[in-house]
């Protein structure tokens, strides 16, 4: 059906893809792994058409693309599925769904009620119940995800690309995806399959490629592989190369030197909540941190986690109840007075709300901090230099320079150039929200031992997170949270997977 | 500080062995035309026209041309800032009116030139200040705030002229408007400083990176601890003080200060800018690249002179000029 021949591509200073060849049957699912910079996103560029290969071909149902362009690809039948959507946020989910093929009246006049109906039948068939007049940026990650793809469906599509489908979604709802691609598949459409969670890809996949540094590894049936192999093919050699860690540099780390040693041997709590309210759901809310701990808050969508990080931001101002920083009262009107009194948050969304997407790697890492390289008014560019490749190496960001604009580099990388940006803020409470999204399995581990150690500095680290079992992997502590309120608060140990989700979900708690 | 020798090619050459090697001189070859658009467009502008008219390399012909740049190159460096950071003035223009008409009317009521001179940018300055507390308190967007504040400011100056120019600058004009060591125009040198300055400003201090950085993603700029609304505050007014001294400079060469003598410089700069590689949409640029798109304009209009081609041709050829340009660059 689809078929990809010794396609090539470069950028200025990286070698992306290099002739690498797959075939995806009709009906399948066919999963595409590699790890952060493998060149995934690139491929799915060049098969939908957003980008043009250096060489090679792509042909499709027999036909030989002849032409590199998004509505030439969709008019054979692909379509892709980012995991943040190309949806028109302000448009409604019809019309969304419709968008550019709408039932005409007249030539120039839509068929609106027609528009409805179409749109209607089609999520009916598959099962998705939403408002279609509501306005598409009003609807939860995971609904606009399934609207991306009625969509896609409405333009006939044989082949849908799911690029890290599952990033923005709880456990619940990645169920319910499976479920819609199983039924797509049974109608003959193909699935190509894009992201760093293997147990997933093992759920689905027939057939998995495997791709490391632009070059194809292998294309091999799921049946006759394991996750630990595939892990060993992405990295190319043993994983257990991540054994020999860079420490992260001392001075690095180091929190405001003025901290007494003592806080780390008392029971302190490093951060308190008490009886907070706050937003539309967070109702009184209490839990401390001691430092030196690494703490998981976990709930569905709307439970409130990510207001609690909006709240110690800065972004949003409590109702009542109080925050209080070893003992002393906090409060934050800004991001900016709540970095001053030493607690900083990393977003979820990079892209959007992360990285400045037009500065190199050095520059947002230094951006958060100006005033440590400032002499006599002057930016130390040097010393800027100096910084940003030493996270470079510790976090094993991939790029060919820290001179490299981020936009230039891989969703993973992005949220590693975060991770940086988060140990240079140089904070006592850290937050980060979704940590691991996006980040190939050898990098998780890598990110997950950079938690434990700066935890170990004496931080306070809040870890925000649907994914519970990364979650169970690194923290000590979870807490979990439903419509605002804490439901239950226990030992990262003896907590497991399936317990923690019915208690997000609010199910099953007798058993 | 070559970044091809860091730290992270080690660690690459470690855990991948002979990846990207064999490739690296052909990377570095390998011209972005996009970034060197308008160098070359000008480069090949500059020949063509040294072949067809000798006289355009002569030394006072060079010397005539930076003069005549020089205001609107001053003034481009305000507005390089501003649309770094995302934003757009359209008030440099009547900015330099005002502020000139202040200078020239004090002169003429017999203050001393060095306090008009003072007021004159103070004048400046305050517009500058306004224009960066309304865009910093307000969802409009730049735009429509400074083409307020040029509607309004072109009507003050009219009102406190009465419409008539004042045609006497005293000493400025021998000063600006006259020339220092070597018969090189003191405009030449004073544009030479503030664009040696902007492009210090923008690539080595705090409020010059930060602008890059709201420019690109205020809402990532936020959430890094940057006080958004004081950074933009700084800028409009750095704009201002900016726009201040190419009033001072124009009035000076002129020897006249008069209402509407900014007219269409805000968006000659904004033109200069865009053609010279600074995007409208924020978050990329510089001081030298724009400095490209000024020389560009001066370079065509001055060819164009030469070749005595009249005012209405010569409009044409500067705007397709302005779209080449801009199309040459599309592709980043
Ligand atoms: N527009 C671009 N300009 C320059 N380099 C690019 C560009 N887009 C991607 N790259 C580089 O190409 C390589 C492959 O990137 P790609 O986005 O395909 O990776 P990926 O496999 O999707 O990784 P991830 O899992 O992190 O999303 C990376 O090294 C990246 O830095
Ligand atoms: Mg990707």
């Amino acid at each position: 059906m689809l078929k990809v021949e010794n396609v090539s591509k470069q950028f200025p200073g990286v070698r992306a893809l290099r002739s690498v060849s797959l075939e995806v049957n009709p009906g399948r699912v066919h999963a595409l792994v590699g790890e952060n910079g493998a060149g995934k996103s690139t491929l799915v560029k060049i098969i939908s058409g957003a980008q043009p290969p250096d060489s090679g071909r792509i042909i499709f149902n027999g036909q030989v693309f002849e032409e590199y362009s998004p509505s030439y690809a969709s008019a054979y039948g692909i379509s892709v599925v980012y995991q943040r959507q190309q949806l028109v946020p302000m448009l409604s989910v019809a019309e969304n769904i419709l968008l550019g093929a709408q039932p005409r009246r007249t030539r120039f006049l839509i068929d609106r009620s027609a528009t409805y109906r179409i749109a209607g039948d089609l999520l009916n068939r598959l099962r998705v119940k939403v408002d279609l007049r509501k306005r598409v940026a009003e609807l939860t990650p995971a609904l606009q995800q399934e609207i991306a793809i009625a969509k896609a469906l409405y333009r006939q599509a044989k082949l849908i690309i799911l690029d890290e489908p599952t990033a923005a979604l709880g456990p619940k709802q990645i169920e319910r995806l499976f479920e819609l691609i199983r039924d797509l598949c049974s109608h003959g459409i193909s699935i190509l399959y894009i992201s760093h969670h293997l147990e997933e890809i093992f759920r689905l996949a027939d057939r998995i490629t495997i791709l490391r540094d632009g070059r194809l590894v292998t294309t091999q049936s799921t049946s006759d592989l394991t996750q630990s192999a595939v892990v060993n093919l992405m990295a190319g050699h043993d994983p257990q190369r991540v054994a020999e860690p860079a420490a992260i540099p001392a001075g690095m780390a180091e929190a405001n030197s003025e901290v007494p040693m003592e806080a780390l041997v008392a029971e302190e709590a490093l951060l308190e909540i008490r009886g907070l309210t706050a937003g539309p759901v967070l109702r009184n809310v209490s839990l401390s941190v001691p430092p030196g701990q690494v703490v998981g808050l976990t709930g569905i969508l709307g439970s409130g986690t990510h207001d609690i990080a909006q709240v110690l931001f800065g972004l949003m101002q409590p109702v009542s109840g109080e925050v209080l920083l070893e003992g002393t009262p906090f409060t934050a009107r800004s991001p900016q007075e709540a970095i001053a009194q030493g607690v900083f948050l990393v977003p979820e969304n990079p892209a959007r709300d992360g990285v400045v997407a037009q500065l190199s790697i050095a520059q947002n890492i230094s951006l958060v901090d100006l005033p440590s390289i400032t002499r006599f008014g002057l930016l130390q560019l040097r010393e800027e230099a100096q910084t940003a490749q030493k996270y470079v190496s510790v976090l094993r960001i991939a790029a060919p320079s820290i001179m490299r604009e981020v936009s230039k580099l891989s969703g993973g990388n992005q949220q590693k150039v975060l991770l940086a940006k988060a140990l240079q803020a140089r904070a006592r409470v850290l937050i980060l929200e979704e940590p691991t999204q996006g980040v190939d399995v050898n990098a998780k581990e890598e990110i997950h031992r950079i938690v434990r150690e700066l935890a170990a500095t004496g931080k306070a680290v809040l870890v925000i997170s649907t994914d519970i079992r990364d979650l169970l992997l690194f923290t000590d502590r979870m807490i979990v949270l439903r419509e605002g309120q804490i439901v239950d608060d226990l030992s990262a140990e003896e907590a497991d997977y399936t317990q923690v989700l019915n208690l997000t979900l609010g199910v099953g708690e007798s058993e | 500080m070559s970044p091809e020798k860091g730290g992270n090619n080690q660690l690459e050459a470690k855990n991948r062995p002979a990846q990207k090697e064999p490739h690296r001189t052909a990377d570095r070859l390998r011209i972005d035309w996009t970034t060197y658009g308008t160098t070359v467009v000008l480069v090949v502008g500059i020949i063509i026209t040294a072949i067809f008219q000798p006289v355009f390399l002569t030394v006072s012909n060079i010397a005539n041309v930076l003069s005549q740049i020089a205001v609107l190159g001053i003034l481009t460096m305000a507005q390089t800032i501003v649309l770094i950071s995302g934003g757009i003035d359209l008030s440099v223009g009547s900015n330099v009116a005002l502020s000139g008409v202040t200078a020239g009317l004090l002169f003429l009521h017999g203050v001393p030139l060095w306090v008009d001179c003072f007021a004159a940018l103070g004048c400046a300055t305050a517009i500058g200040l306004i224009n960066g507390l309304l865009v910093a308190q307000n969802r409009a967007h730049p735009f429509i705030i400074t083409l307020g504040m040029l509607t309004l400011l072109e009507g003050i100056a009219e009102l406190v002229t009465g419409g008539s120019p004042v045609n006497d600058m005293g000493a400025l004009a021998t000063i600006l408007g006259g020339t220092i060591f070597f018969g090189i125009p003191t405009a030449v040198v004073l544009l030479f400083i503030i664009v040696v300055l902007t492009a210090l400003f923008l690539a080595r201090t705090p409020l010059g990176r930060t602008a890059y950085a709201i420019g690109g993603n205020e809402e990532a700029s936020y959430l890094s601890g940057i006080p958004i609304k004081r950074t933009k505050v700084y800028i409009y007014t750095l704009a201002g003080v900016i726009s201040g001294i190419a009033a001072l400079t124009l009035s000076g060469i002129l020897n006249a200060a008069e209402a509407n003598i900014g007219t269409g410089l805000e968006l000659q700069s904004i033109a200069a800018a865009v053609i010279g590689g600074t995007p409208l949409i924020g978050g990329r640029g510089g001081a030298w690249r724009s400095l490209q798109g000024v020389l560009l304009l001066g370079v065509v209009s001055n060819s164009l002179n030469l070749m005595s081609v009249g005012a209405n041709y010569q409009n044409i050829a500067l705007g397709v000029i302005v779209l080449i340009a801009v199309m040459v660059q599309k592709n980043r």
